[in-house]
């Protein structure tokens, strides 16, 4: 397989694997969305009546991007958007980090403080959340993939190949 | 093919060309107001959720005649100094916390010299195999405390402490440590069997929350958050010198 050939298939998977985090992201915290404003209040960041209403805004719009991504409509859009959410979650770990807070991110959970016996895994959040925005970047690069609404609607790659 | 009809071809291919690239400029254009359409829409489910719940926590509302702080808390002895103690039933280091400085905290507030504050918390509700033993333990101590027995059945919660990731203790085996207690009455059984003060535990939480408590154990002496250098919560000779310096 060419090099041209090969980039709408790793882009189609950078598309899967996108949605997929942002969908699971989004379903372990919408089930407590109290919990959630808790994680986000825990950073600091803002005030407590902010952080609820961010704490419950995100989940389901880690869900809602996780779909569009799925379904492959305006995938660059979503991708940047991606890339921008994902920028503003490294940015808050790292803030967490350099004031020596001990929190979970509350990336995949409603996570908060930690306990005594618990440490912090800020290095491994971070790093986890920059091979996402990698995902991010390639489809942003590379928006045209198979299977997607944006083929259907543009015509183009959409079903394997075949025209 | 003559040079007329090779420069019409391609006039025609132009054209085609400007053409198939306005439709996808229209297209994208769509896409993309979709996209943030969608995302607006989520936004605002997110935010009617929250809405919705705390419409329903404030509904369901009741508070036992013996709280205090704004109906979050409950006190032990009158002193002076007031120290608020932020704990979660399922929390680990809270009962390590109690039992190095309970005793401590009970005897200052004993002696006259604090007013000490519990607020069971519910921050542990994903640490239950959703059974919500946090929400459901401090709604029971609060049915406790209806009944005048707070202290004693706040003790016979974290001696009897289930571990973290387990399903906790259930509503039966809650109503029996409270029978060991003295709360014997059908009032405090139909409280934790009937939810009662579930939505005392989500308001208890949320005002600690609002101060600043992302954690438990969290002690404050007049305000003022005490740990040890360390971090961790603070133990007897911490406790007396921040009540000292308070008082």
């Amino acid at each position: 397989m060419t090099r041209e050939k090969a980039w709408p298939w790793i882009a189609t998977a950078a598309r899967a694997g996108l949605a997929g985090v942002w969908i699971a992201a989004g379903a372990l915290k919408v089930g407590d969305l109290a919990a959630s404003g808790r994680a986000v209040n825990a950073y600091q960041l803002m005030p407590y009546e902010t952080a609820k209403v961010v704490g419950a805004v995100q989940p389901v719009l880690e869900i809602a991007l996780g779909l569009l991504l799925l379904a492959g409509l305006a995938v660059r859009l979503s991708a940047g958007l991606s890339a921008a959410l994902l920028t503003i979650f490294i940015a808050g770990i790292g803030s967490a980090w350099a004031r020596g807070l001990r929190i979970d991110c509350g990336c995949f959970s409603a996570g908060g403080e930690l306990g005594a016996g618990q440490s912090p895994q800020y290095a491994a959040e971070i790093a986890r959340d920059l091979g996402f925005l990698l995902l991010a970047g390639i489809l942003l690069w590379r928006p045209r993939t198979r299977y997607s609404l944006d083929g259907l609607l543009l015509g183009g790659p959409t079903d394997g190949g075949k025209r | 093919m003559s040079k007329g009809e090779r420069d019409r071809a391609r006039a025609r291919r132009i054209v085609e060309h400007q053409k198939a690239q306005a439709r996808r400029r229209t297209v994208t254009m769509w896409t993309s107001v979709s996209v943030v359409l969608v995302l607006v829409v989520a936004g605002l489910i997110g935010w009617g959720m929250l809405a919705d719940q705390e419409k329903a926590t404030a509904g369901a509302l009741r508070t036992p005649a013996a709280a205090v702080d704004d109906g979050t808390a409950f006190a032990v002895g009158n002193g002076p100094v007031t120290v608020d103690v932020y704990e979660d039933f399922l929390c680990p280091i809270c009962h390590v916390f109690e039992n190095e400085s309970g005793a401590t905290l009970r005897q200052l507030a004993t002696t006259g010299r604090i007013t000490l504050r519990y607020h069971p918390i519910a921050i542990l509700d994903r640490a239950s195999n959703g059974t919500r033993y946090s929400t459901r333990s401090a709604a029971a101590a609060a049915a406790a405390a209806e009944g005048g027995k707070f202290s004693e059945y706040h003790d016979v919660l974290f001696a009897n402490q289930p571990a973290e990731g387990s399903d906790g203790l259930d509503d039966a085996r809650l109503v029996e440590l409270g029978r060991s207690v003295g709360l014997n009455s059908t009032a405090f059984a139909d409280a934790v069997t009937g939810r009662t003060y579930w939505s005392w535990a989500a308001k208890a939480t949320d005002t600690a929350s609002a101060r600043g408590v992302t954690g438990t154990p969290t002690v404050h002496v007049d305000g003022k958050a005490i740990t040890e250098p360390s971090g961790g919560p603070p133990r007897p000779a911490t406790l007396e010198a921040a009540v000292a310096a308070a008082g």
